[in-house]
């Protein structure tokens, strides 16, 4: 099984989650994490879709399916290898008098993650880092009691060094930057 | 070494991006002073489009644009079916034979839920089609109201593109942009759907109309690359059993001049799919034929030895390509196509040549060299001999009593010259329509490719009547298809549209059973039919009709109907156990191939 992450961008218009999820779901393709945001385009989306796949031939059919919808600008498909990207989770830790108190200054030095929110009985910690690096937070931190927990899904750049929105269609685009 | 995924695509893209970059000057746009209706604007817009006919049915969600319809009679001709199927059939079969979009028109929930089989069958079959749905007010939207139905959710998967408008100032510019996603590129079926609202309220700006010429997001490649030209040419020039296999695509882009210069200047035979049927004459030296389960032996076996096979506008379906893992063994793959996403999907492309397949056809002739390939060719006549020998010549001279199908259709394509339209519906008789006919004419085979549906041929062909009233259109249907929307002959008759009509009745749902008896050991499960007494239905519409059941009196039967200015429908009474042949086992390969 190869990761792979699919950048989408499309227009910003309604339904068009669905549309694309639907392409996953008639080829049996489980989606790991997804994450849509407007891009620094207006009116262009873009999605980031993590899967799991044996065969990088039926991932490269998946991107042109998803090409074909109407809405749709571009696709990319990325191996791991190929990107920058990121997580972000946030730990609800219990902090209950009489507890073994957290090492803040570990946790900032060694694991790069940071005090959010304080209040009496419990902080929210914030990590980012790759799936990997989440999880040995989670690890180190799981004895002082785990509240809650929430992941992002995964967001990425690719190693180009053009912007993916270069690859856009040529339009009088509106840009936030 | 191998290339990622995002190269392979950022590639693509890139060379898309820098052909839109031509700017097209506007138009000055039309004006009228007037604010229109919603319902209004639809119809000026349809009016606009060059929309002359529209199959419909009303219903609550769709009344105010029916109001708006009664006074755009004189421009909008609109024909009332007897159930939505048979609008987006009709409209099919408009659209096959006119190569412009068929429109539907119907209301929501039920009205809607009703089209989705002709839907789905126009996705299959890439053909163009616009459906007007009505819809729920805009304020009553995901409350479950009365006939409200999650049209835009329910045709998603089965639409080119769906769109729902909840304001009468969106309705121009959603409807150019969807008679232009509907037929430009690979056609498709569109779904709108219409709040009620927006057909009833005013717009708050004059009404104008501009023709969609692009959309930012939809970027069809019709003018395939030059490296992609040359690699396929370079292919074909140093073949030695070359092999063209042509689809509908060759029909839609209407390439089918430019095939034959391509065909006669390289001498390359070729075979069609079940919808390539008509894209060249049956009497065509190189042609051999059509390829499949049902297809002719020659053509099936040609592909097992071709050393390169051209697909031009087809998609290896797998009613064509048997088990695609030993579909064409021998041969490199020249995949002329304008969908990319058919690129690779069943059959590896040895030279993907993504467009239209007329533009790659003008574009390849002088790439191309002379040749005849005469040996090659002449290996055809060998295995249409044998065909001939064991199919062919026994089913067209039968020495039963009863009349078999085969003898029907060629006694009907020799009366009609070869220059019908044939609309077949699904089953046996489908296939001895498309082997036994010998079409002179493009675009005069009209069927259910893709999806197989049954019921869609006595709609599709008063719809191909509408979109060609020169042309003689003669449905062929089965006893089991047509009481899946023998409601029609209303509409046909109410119309008065001459359609022929003829029902090879086995009083069988023959092709499962020819299934039931080779792979399932004569187990006939609920295959039989009782079936009514069809003339006196017809003519309880008010269509006429005979029956015929000897042999002695099929010619004159056939000149009856043809005789016809009126619809009719001719019952003809065939052998009830008959079997269609060739036919390739499904899912195995074609050298499985069966002639008996
Ligand atoms: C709507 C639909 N239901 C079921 C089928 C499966 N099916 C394919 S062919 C066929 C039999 C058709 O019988 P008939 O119309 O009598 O034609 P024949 O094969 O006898 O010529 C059936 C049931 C289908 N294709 N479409």
């Amino acid at each position: 099984m190869n990761t792979y992450t699919i950048c989408i961008f499309t227009e910003n218009t309604i339904g068009l989650l669905n549309r694309i999820t639907i392409i996953f779901t008639r080829r049996r393709i489980n989606i790991e994490s997804l994450t849509v945001s407007e891009t620094e385009r207006k009116g262009v989306s873009r999605f980031t879709i993590v899967i799991k796949h044996e065969s990088r031939d039926h991932v490269e059919k998946l991107v042109r399916q998803i090409r074909k919808i109407v809405e749709v600008m571009a696709v990319f498909g990325y191996l791991d290898e190929d990107i920058v990207s990121n997580e972000i989770a946030l730990f609800k830790i219990a902090t209950p008098l009489g507890a073994t108190p957290l090492d803040i200054e570990y946790i900032n030095k060694h694991f790069n993650a940071w005090v959010v929110n304080w209040q009496l009985d419990y902080v929210v910690i914030e990590k980012t880092g790759s799936e990997k690096q989440i999880f040995e937070f989670f690890n180190y931190i799981k004895p002082h009691g785990i509240i809650e927990f929430v992941r992002s899904g995964r967001i990425a750049v690719g190693k180009t060094e053009k912007g993916l929105v270069e690859y856009l269609p040529d339009v009088e685009w509106e840009y936030y930057l | 070494m191998q290339t990622t995924v995002s190269e392979v695509t950022e590639q693509q893209v890139q060379v898309e991006s820098s052909r839109v970059a031509t700017p097209e000057v506007d138009a000055p746009a039309k004006k009228l002073i007037k604010p229109l209706t919603g319902a209004e604007a639809l119809m000026q817009s349809l009016v606009e489009e060059g929309v002359e006919t529209i199959f419909g049915y009303p219903g609550g969600a769709i009344m105010p644009v029916y109001d708006a319809l009664y006074d755009y009679q004189d421009r909008l001709n609109h024909i009332l079916v007897r159930h939505e199927q048979g609008a987006a059939h009709a409209a099919e079969g408009y659209a096959r034979i006119s190569g412009r979009p068929g429109v539907c028109l119907v209301t929501s929930g039920p009205g809607a839920t009703n089209l989705i089989t002709g839907i789905a069958d126009a996705m299959s079959d890439s053909t163009p089609i616009v459906c007007l749905v009505g819809q729920v007010f805009a304020s009553l939207l995901g409350t479950d109201a009365f006939q409200e139905t999650d049209v835009i959710g329910v045709t998603m998967p089965i639409t080119k593109w769906n769109y729902q408008i909840t304001s009468a100032d969106e309705i121009p510019e959603i409807i150019s942009k969807a008679f232009y996603i509907a037929q430009t590129g690979r056609p498709g079926p569109v779904v709108i759907d219409i709040a009620k609202n927006a057909q009833q309220e005013l717009m708050t700006k004059a009404f104008s109309y501009k023709k969609c010429e692009k959309v930012v997001s939809y970027r069809p490649r019709l003018i395939p690359k030059q490296d992609q030209l040359e690699k396929a040419a370079e292919l074909i020039n140093n073949a030695k059993r070359p092999y063209i296999l042509v689809g509908h695509g060759v029909l839609i882009s209407k390439a089918e001049k430019e095939l034959l210069a391509f065909i006669e200047k390289t001498g390359i035979p070729v075979a069609s799919t079940l919808l390539g049927q008509s894209a060249v004459p049956c009497d065509h030296p190189l042609y051999t034929g059509w390829l499949g389960m049902h297809g002719n032996y020659g053509s099936n076996v040609m592909t097992d030895e071709c050393d390169v096979l051209i697909g031009l506008g087809m998609r290896f379906d797998d009613r064509v390509t048997g088990n695609a893992s030993k579909f064409a063994p021998q041969a490199k793959v020249i995949h002329i196509e304008i969908d990319p996403a058919e690129i690779d999907k069943i059959i590896k492309a040895e030279a993907p040549v993504v467009g239209d397949a007329k533009e790659a056809l003008i574009r390849l002739l002088p790439l191309v060299k002379e040749n005849d390939h005469t040996a090659w060719r002449n290996e055809f006549r060998k295995y249409d001999a044998i065909e001939y020998e064991k199919v062919k010549a026994p089913a067209l001279a039968p020495t039963t009593e009863k009349l078999k199908m085969p003898e029907v259709i060629d006694m009907l394509s020799k009366k009609t010259n070869g220059e019908a339209v044939m609309v077949a519906d699904v089953g046996q008789h489908q296939m001895m329509t498309s082997a036994y006919y010998q079409y002179r004419r493009p675009h005069s085979l009209i069927t259910s490719g893709g999806l197989g549906t049954m019921g869609f041929a006595l709609p599709a062909a008063f719809g191909a009547k509408v979109g060609d009233p020169s042309r003689e259109v003669i449905a062929i249907i089965g006893d089991g298809c047509f009481q899946m929307t023998l409601q029609e002959l209303g509409t046909i008759a109410q119309n008065k549209l001459p359609v022929k009509a003829i029902i090879l009745n086995n009083n069988y749902l023959g092709m499962v059973r020819q299934w039931q008896q080779l792979f399932h050991n004569r187990r006939y499960s609920f295959v039989e039919l009782q079936n009514p007494d069809f003339i006196m239905i017809a003519k309880g519409f008010g269509v006429d009709g005979h029956t015929c059941s000897k042999r002695e009196d099929l010619s004159a039967s056939l000149d009856t109907l043809l005789a016809s200015d009126k619809p009719y429908l001719l019952e003809v009474i065939v052998e009830q156990e008959e079997n269609v042949f060739p036919m390739v086992p499904a899912g195995t390969s074609v050298s499985a191939i069966r002639l008996e």
